[in-house]
């Protein structure tokens, strides 16, 4: 008895000490802690909302770029302003983004020197007790206390892995250390205590780079990005291992990277069913945010195998020729930001001479993105009589010369076994 | 003297047509006539005609509304009264028309039997009528479980079938109808035969277009020119419809041919036009997948896709920046 009391007084002690220093943690930095708001001028009323911290004695600010997205698309039609600790409100200044890794500078005016986060010098253990700062809901400033748990592995561009709850609203607020030292900042959730955090060194990255330089126009400086960023995707893919898997009779190749995962079903248990029809498809987890419609960056492959049973070869086609319709873009994007598709087909045979495909190619470009494409391309196989292997991938945002390679290389290994 | 008189409608369509051998002829209302009308414009009494030993003289007995004919001179209507008859001239009477005709009175060149007589007559043959029917509704059967992504059994088909090849029917039906009402000659088995050949021929019509479009490589202009297979034939059957079911110039047949043929594809270009969408996320292309067995051309290498493709970058960049 005595001993389990004692093991309870241990718990709420150490429960009432956690308390504690979360909130000797938010006392301290709470003036450098603001909402950031998103106001639409022609109705004068907050359009989106989100949090921010200091980071220099000169007012720069950092926050999540899709925080203040609508300004960096439309800066006529909206204004940024914060929201501090005690209720006062002022203009902001878009200084700089780094949409790849959803960051943004802003600045307020400063007529003295302010008092601002530090950013930390080293990565935080795995089991580190973190704390997330930010204005869910619009609900007040509040601090969440979880735990390191190591970088996100299937992700191309790094992202903490945070067990506490991340809720919208708190996008682009910072994630501490016991030092007060920023670590992490708020950038996503996947519900139940999964939490994802852009790492410091991102921010520092983007600091420093603004320091030396600042940026002549964000949509170049965004373009610039997407493009080195889906250069270095593909060059990353194209050089990684294409192992050739079977599915049905056909090869299929995957590539080996962590990044891109994949997933198959088929309709194998369905008796009555009058094609064979199995599915492996492989994609990129993320996406990289431009706006609420449009997304890109992403990569997705997809292949099927299918087989006909007690069917003519011509109606087997036929039911076939409907998949080809219904071949959609893999990313998110409208009229504003890309053209209409451009498309050529052909019947062609890779020079391993051992498919022939009906393949279609298909290109739009980005209207506010200099030489950046979504790319689609689709084939299925038109030589054999009773099966058929359809392949198809899409890429969205790549350079001209990217897209080329990697088609090249997809066609290319596409066989039947 | 022999004088022959017409009845004819406004279109200047023989109604009835009288050749008499006396001198004198009464045409009016009542039964005592030589020609009784049945018009109630006419009067009992209402015209005389009488040979002078020279010439034919038209009088008008008095009647209530009068008889007319147009003066080539005055260009207008000018009231009968002791008139001196031409060959081929047409009087009105009460709202009917009649045409006086001399018996030396020039008549149009015999017609030959064209060439397309010979194929109607074999078109309409109940032999050949009932295979076209047939070969139409198998067809159409069969396209519709081509279509259809599950397993269909015979019956099933039959609905369609059948149904098709009624709804196909009713042009021929229609045209016959539209011949009989303007007082031409109905020939309704003669299009009945002519339009199923040429519904055939549009079935091989899609046919070749799609074995074209399944061959050739977007860069190809041969897909194009098969597109304009089913524009051609449906010209063709309008040209015969017009042949069969109407006596008209070869000319005026061409231009209604042309215009039907017109009001088809046109309309239907529009149709399509005005439901596209002024911007569509998807892509477009053509998407037709035949068995391998319908494929004849050589394949393309990589290469030369990929090259092809180059020029989809640079037309989508200008759109890009066209748009801006």
């Amino acid at each position: 008895m005595k001993g389990l009391t004692t093991l309870i007084l241990l718990c709420v002690s150490t429960i009432s000490y956690a308390t504690e220093q979360a909130e000797e943690i938010f006392k301290q930095l709470a003036p450098s802690l603001y909402q950031i708001r998103l106001i639409d001028i022609a109705s004068g009323e907050k359009s989106s909302i989100g949090s921010g911290f200091q980071i220099s004695a000169d007012g720069l600010i950092a926050t999540n770029y899709h925080v203040i997205s609508g300004y960096a698309r439309h800066p006529n039609k909206y204004t940024i302003e914060i929201f501090d600790h005690q209720g006062k409100k002022a203009p902001l200044t878009l200084q700089s983004v780094d949409v790849i890794n959803d960051l943004a500078l802003v600045k307020r005016a400063a007529d003295s020197d302010m008092p601002f986060f530090k950013i930390a010098k080293r990565v935080p253990q795995k089991g580190e007790e973190l704390y997330s700062l930010g204005n869910p809901h619009d609900l007040g400033m509040i601090v969440v206390p979880g735990t390191y748990n190591g970088l996100k592995n299937e992700s191309f561009n790094d992202r903490i892995h945070f067990t506490g709850s991340v809720n919208s609203g708190m996008s682009g607020g910072p994630v501490v250390n016991k030092n007060a030292e920023v670590v992490g900042i708020n950038v996503a959730t996947s519900g139940n205590q999964i939490g994802f955090l852009v790492p410091h060194d991102k921010l520092l990255n983007l600091y420093q780079r603004y320091k030396t330089a600042k940026p002549k126009s964000i949509a170049a400086q965004m373009a610039q990005q997407l493009a080195d960023n889906q250069d270095k995707l593909i060059t990353t893919l194209l050089n990684s291992e294409w192992q050739m898997r079977p599915l049905g009779e056909g090869l299929i190749p995957v590539v080996n990277i962590p990044f891109i995962r994949c997933w198959g079903e088929s309709n194998a248990d369905k008796a009555d069913a009058i094609v064979l029809a199995v599915v492996a498809n492989c994609s990129l987890d993320e996406n990289t945010y431009i706006s609420n419609d449009f997304f890109t960056g992403s990569i997705e492959m997809e292949y099927r195998y299918m087989q006909a049973k007690e069917l003519s070869d011509t109606k087997f086609y036929q039911i076939f020729e409907r998949q080809l319709t219904q071949v959609m873009p893999g990313n998110k994007a409208d009229k504003d930001d890309v053209t209409e598709f451009q498309c050529q087909h052909d019947i062609v045979t890779p020079s391993n001479q051992a498919i022939t495909n009906k393949s279609v190619f298909c290109t739009r470009a980005y209207k506010d993105f200099p030489k950046l494409f979504d790319v689609l391309y689709i084939a299925i196989s038109v030589d054999k009589g009773d099966q058929a292997l359809l392949s198809h991938f899409t890429v969205a945002g790549v350079t001209q010369n990217s897209a080329l390679k990697f088609t090249e290389k997809f066609m290319e290994s596409i066989s039947w076994k | 003297m022999e004088i022959i008189i017409e009845e004819i409608t406004r279109a200047h369509k023989l109604i009835a047509r009288h050749k008499f051998m006396h001198n004198h002829i009464n045409i009016g209302r009542g039964y005592d006539n030589d020609i009784i009308m049945a018009d109630p414009h006419i009067c009992a009494q209402h015209l005389s005609l009488n040979f002078n030993g020279e010439h034919w003289v038209l009088n008008d007995e008095g009647s209530i509304n009068g008889s007319f004919y147009d003066d080539e001179f005055s260009k207008t209507k000018s009231a009968v009264h002791q008139h001196i008859v031409r060959s081929g001239q047409v009087f009105m009477i009460g709202k009917s028309l009649v045409r006086i005709v001399f018996p030396d009175h020039p008549v149009p060149e015999s017609v030959s039997f064209s060439p397309f007589e010979n194929i109607l007559t074999l078109t309409r043959h109940p032999i050949f009528l009932a295979v076209n029917i047939l070969l139409f509704a198998s067809v159409t059967g069969w396209l519709f479980n081509l279509h259809n992504p599950v397993e269909v059994n015979f019956t099933q088909l039959l609905v369609p079938a059948i149904g098709m090849t009624l709804l196909f029917a009713l042009w021929p039906i229609g045209v016959a109808l539209v011949s009989h009402l303007t007082k031409h000659d109905a020939r309704f088995w003669g299009q009945l035969g002519i339009c199923f050949v040429f519904y055939n021929l549009m079935w091989l019509s899609d046919f070749i277009e799609n074995i074209t479009s399944f061959n050739a490589s977007s860069q190809s202009i041969l897909s194009l020119l098969a597109a304009f297979l089913p524009i051609v034939l449906a010209f063709c059957l309008f040209w015969l419809n017009c042949q069969i079911g109407f006596h008209m110039t070869n000319r005026r047949r061409t231009v209604i041919a042309s215009c039907m043929t017109l009001l088809l594809f046109g309309g239907s270009f529009l149709i399509q036009f005005s439901k596209k969408p002024e911007f569509s996320i998807r892509p477009t292309f053509n998407t037709t997948l035949m068995a391998p067995s319908y494929l004849f051309t050589h394949s393309n290498n990589v290469q030369s896709f990929l090259e092809n493709s180059k020029a989809l970058f640079n037309d989508a960049q200008e759109a890009a920046l066209e748009d801006k």
